[in-house]
């Protein structure tokens, strides 16, 4: 009698969870009118991105958005895009995200954010006009977000190793090489553990192998996709370890003696804030990059104090402060002068001039993001990434 | 006779307590020997000593002429049966049996019929394959014994192996043991704070007290002629006489005892004297008495004999005469 | 009158004083509810999905049964994922049994009251500190540049260092990047969960046993082997069962020391939180569960259960 009750149970427990998940799509449009806030906004964001002067009270671009509007801020940090996916997609609780490329036409393919109209973003003009239909948020004709900050995934090194010479080329961590310090850089470099990284394997062979013909780096045809997994699993036996936290990178640069890698600026800051020998360039091929727009959800409980964000995270002063503090570029060029946290050289330090040099993450689909029909998709990327790290 | 055990000035302490104080003893081959004394007396560590358990602080133990003391227990020709038995939970009784002979290498098949037979000695061999858990207390004090004894020991040691026995029990196992000890002809070295049970068992027996031995001897001159205070007392009643009454009866002031069944009520005798019966308590095979003698507690025990019933009826509170001969009067150190 | 008016509570007292089963019954209704629902529930809904599979075009997933998705688990890399992690979650289970059992020894026979307390509470203090914590100290302990290499150069032993670095299975660029270092971490923080079921199971051993087994001629070795191993089985089973699921399960210590090889920890995240491919991380999930349900039934076998 009592194992019947139990196995019903479970049974019940199992139909119930199974039949969860899964959600429509919306089909209205976006508002068209800012009326009234709410009183309160949730924004989903990367650590950093949003402060309020607890961390430094230099650094608070939100105080006088909350005096202004009436809007109080609140923050859910979110360690990784998938992280941010997952919020977006479980919760209705969250407003806005400022999802990377590598997010944001997955939340659009899914039905999670809502397309934004730019009529209602009085500052819509001043974002920097190469952002204003990048692929990753503007799809169909229609916007999905405001841009907010980008930046490359820089070749940082380490100045000891190189001597003066700043390395030219991807291949000092693709293929086996003797670095100008006459050591082997087998165990000596990183990578970045993300599987969206074959993009930089890809973008190494655009210039190594233009018989490959590859030409954007998240489209790969089968032959061009096996090609850069050859590339990686050549290069798993020169990494000592994948980097994931940028944290534990800038510790291994430190103390573990590596090299060179792939990385972000923010920890290049870090490193030469602390002393240490390292600097980053952009080698010939270009890199991979990231820049992040501010989406909304398609079902927003605070629309229109999301809205009034979405304005205010055009200011310029907010972009200055932000880029100085995140060691990103801003989405507003008119935000590289006058800002005194940022410098005079601060967008230039940060990379503004790279742009064209950048292949922006975005997530690679079966339909070569709407362009064609046999491109491989992410989630394979992801399988095979996996695997290479594993060794197979 | 050969010597089987010999303590030679042996002393051990633990911490601040000596609990064996420069011992000297010497147990002959084929004897049941018994170690009888108080709890903390030293009886158990001696015992210890012998086995290898502990090691002297200082003089020697000599197991058949060799010098023992630095050698491990598993090195020594001694066995021991212990006070909680300690059979191994996870083994048969067979298997427990046979452990001794297994760890020295002796063959299975031969194994297997001195397991037949030492179970037989202690009538268990309808037990050899159920586990220590399934036995009663009586039956796992007999697999402990025939664990030992098939190793065919020189010296067997018991440490108060029937402690946890019913007294009918007790009195059988005692009994057993005895005849074991005889049929296999070796050395026993038995310790216990009963004094009957050393009385029953023993060819001789050392009386422990605060780490030093009082007396050995057999039972009947511990029991006939204890040599102080401390052994009368311990071993069966005594009632003690000092100077006060001593000078009076014996005309010198030297202590003494007497046994009380050597005492008579109601004649005079050659030692006597008068008192009131405070108590009165029939045991069956004798009656005890307790009478107060200006002011001493005197215990009389007299056998319940058919003349001794006829001829007298005392009661608590008569005035009566006791008396006993010179001869029963044991002089104490 | 004979008796007295009791209270509401004293009748509902007296009411559940017999009626022992029902008593039991209610006691054991909110957590054996929560275990059959949401544990229950949960591995049960893993299970269903992972015979669903993700839809090649759409990405999404295509509910009808199919072992499509079990297909892709038994691939050459997931495999080796899987291998990886059992071998490790073995060796750190032996390591332990071997540097905890003479610790725990130690601590239960020879050691009494105070000695006792301060021995016991320095195998568990590192339990108050943070787990992260603890695996980023160690992060900066066997870096090339750090105190374990610092201490190889002192002894003029670096090329020692250099060669166990250079071994083919275990070694790495340096220890911190090496499976080596990722044992040494794993042994490290699960150690305190071997060592204190198998120091409860060595101080339930009565000390008499032991003496008897010398008594009867076994040698110290001897008595380990026959006696004092089989006894306290129980105990090594039951720490075994914490270091064993504990290894199997992590996927904080890869990430931060070794050379980045996923363990199945790693790979579920990978799968469903970055690709968004729930059938096969429901898939890849079952098998720690297998594992771990074969390995209890083995550690029950040995008593473990009775030693918890």
């Amino acid at each position: 009698m009592h194992k019947r009750g139990i196995s019903m149970a479970i049974v019940t427990a199992i139909v119930l969870a199974a039949c969860g998940g899964g959600g429509e799509a919306d089909q209205a449009g976006p508002i068209t009118k800012v009326g009234d806030g709410e009183g309160t906004v949730v924004i989903v964001a990367w650590a950093g991105y949003i402060e309020d002067g607890t961390t430094d009270p230099a650094y608070d671009w939100v105080t006088g958005f909350e005096e202004s509007t009436g809007c109080q801020v609140e923050v859910k940090t979110a360690g990784t895009s998938d992280e941010m996916v997952a919020l977006m997609t479980e919760s209705k609780d969250f407003d806005l995200v400022t999802a990377s490329g590598d997010a944001s036409l997955r939340l659009i393919a899914g039905g999670t954010v809502q397309e934004v109209n730019t009529d209602l973003i009085p500052s819509w003009n001043t974002v920097d006009s190469r952002l204003q239909e990048a692929p990753w948020h503007f799809v169909d004709g229609k916007h999905y977000g405001t841009p907010y900050q980008w930046g490359a995934n820089v070749l940082m090194y380490n100045t000891d190793v190189f001597g003066t010479d700043a390395p030219t080329s991807w291949n000092v961590v693709f293929e086996e090489t003797t670095l100008p310090d006459g050591a082997s850089n087998a165990g000596r470099v990183q990578a970045y553990d993300g599987p969206i990284y074959v993009a930089d394997a890809a973008l190494y062979l655009k210039t190594a192998r233009p018989d490959l013909g590859i030409t954007d780096p998240y489209q790969l045809n089968e032959e061009q996709y096996q090609a850069s997994l050859e590339l990686l699993r050549a290069q798993r036996k020169l990494v000592g370890r994948y980097w994931h936290d940028a944290f534990v990178q800038i510790e291994d640069f430190t103390n573990e003696g590596v090299a060179a890698s792939s990385s972000w600026p923010f920890q290049v800051n870090i490193l030469a804030f602390d002393g240490q020998p390292i600097a980053s360039t952009i080698p010939v091929e270009g890199a991979t990059g990231w820049a992040d727009t501010t989406m909304m959800h398609k079902d927003a409980p605070h629309p229109n104090c999301a809205y009034k964000w979405l304005d205010w995270s055009l200011n310029p002063a907010l972009q200055g402060d932000l880029a100085a503090w995140f060691g990103s570029v801003p989405s507003v060029p008119s935000a590289c002068d006058g800002n005194d946290l940022l410098g005079a050289d601060g967008c230039k330090t940060n990379g503004i001039e790279n742009f064209d040099q950048i292949s922006f993450w975005k997530t690679p689909t079966e339909d070569c993001n709407g362009t064609g029909t046999d491109c491989v998709p992410y989630r394979r990327w992801v399988t095979d990434y996996l695997a290479v790290i594993g060794g197979r | 006779m050969s010597v089987a055990v010999e303590f030679n000035q042996v002393s051990k302490a633990f911490g601040t307590v000596k609990a064996a104080d420069s011992v000297n003893l010497i147990i002959e081959d084929g004897e049941f020997f018994s170690m009888l004394g108080p709890s903390g007396s030293g009886k158990t560590t001696c015992l210890r000593l012998v086995a290898g358990f502990e090691t002297p602080d200082s003089g020697h133990i000599l197991l058949h002429g060799v010098d023992v003391s630095s050698l491990p227990p598993h090195a020594r020709d001694v066995n021991t049966v212990f006070q909680d038995y300690a059979l191994f939970p996870h083994m048969s009784v067979a298997e427990n049996v046979e452990y001794g002979l297994k760890v020295k290498g002796v063959a299975p098949a031969e194994r297997r019929t001195k397991v037949a037979d030492a179970l037989a000695l202690v009538h268990l061999d309808s037990h050899a394959e159920r586990r220590p858990s399934q036995l009663s207390g009586g039956q796992r004090q007999r697999v402990a014994l025939a664990r030992a004894l098939i190793n065919e020991p020189s010296v067997l040691l018991l440490d108060e192996p029937l402690g946890a026995l019913d007294l009918k029990l007790r009195q059988t196992m005692q009994t057993e043991l005895k005849n074991i000890q005889r049929q296999v002809g070796i050395t026993f070295i038995f310790v216990t704070h009963d004094q009957e049970e050393a009385l029953t068992m023993s060819d001789r027996i050392a009386v422990f007290n605060n780490g030093q031995i009082e007396q050995i001897g057999t039972p009947s001159e511990i029991y006939e002629s204890p040599r102080n205070l401390f052994v009368a007392e311990f071993v069966g009643t005594s009632n003690v006489f000092d100077s006060g009454l001593a000078e009076q009866l014996l005309g010198s002031r030297d202590r003494f005892t007497v046994r009380p069944e050597k005492i008579r009520l109601g004649v005079a005798g050659e030692c006597t004297v008068t008192g009131t019966i405070t108590d009165l308590v029939y045991l069956g095979m004798y009656t005890r008495y307790r009478i107060d003698v200006q002011g001493i507690q005197l215990t009389v025990a007299e056998q319940n004999t058919e003349s001794r019933l006829a001829m007298s009826s005392h009661a608590v509170g008569d005035e009566v005469q006791a008396s006993w001969s010179k001869e029963s009067c044991r002089l104490l150190a | 009158m004979p008796f007295r008016e009791f209270s509401l509570i004293r009748r509902l007292s007296t009411y559940f004083y017999t009626r022992r089963r029902l008593r039991l019954a209610l006691l054991l209704a909110l957590p054996v509810g929560w275990l059959v629902v949401v544990y229950g529930g949960s591995l049960g809904s893993l299970l269903l999905n992972s015979f669903f599979r993700i839809d090649s075009f759409s990405g999404t997933i295509d509910r009808t049964p199919t072992l499509e998705t079990w297909r892709q688990v038994f691939t050459d890399a997931n495999m080796a994922v899987a291998g990886r992690t059992i071998g490790m979650a073995t060796a750190v289970t032996i390591a332990s049994v071997l540097i905890g059992f003479p610790l725990a020894y130690r601590i239960a026979r020879f050691t009494s009251g105070r000695a006792k307390t301060a021995l016991v509470l320095a195998v568990l203090i590192p339990l108050w500190s943070s787990y992260l914590v603890r695996v980023y100290a160690w992060k900066l302990l066997l870096a090339s540049e750090g105190v374990a290499a610092w201490f190889f150069n002192v002894f003029g032993a670096s090329s020692v260092l250099g060669w166990i670095l250079s071994l083919p299975l275990i070694g790495g660029p340096s220890l911190s990047t090496s499976s080596l270092g990722q044992f040494l971490v794993f042994t490290y923080i699960w150690l305190p969960y071997m060592v204190l079921p198998m120091q409860a199971a060595v101080e339930r051993l009565p000390e008499s046993l032991l003496e008897a087994s010398a008594d009867l001629g076994a040698s110290p070795a001897t008595t380990f082997r026959r006696i004092t191993w089989p006894l306290i089985l129980p105990g090594v089973a039951a720490g075994s069962i914490f270091t064993f699921s504990l290894t199997l399960g992590d996927y904080i210590i890869p990430t931060i020391i070794g050379n980045s090889s996923p363990f199945i920890g790693l790979a579920i995240y990978s799968q469903q939180g970055v690709a968004g491919n729930l059938p096969l991380a429901a898939a890849l999930a079952i098998i720690p569960v297998v594992v771990m349900g074969l390995y209890l039934t083995g550690a029950r076998k040995l008593g473990a259960f009775e030693a918890l």
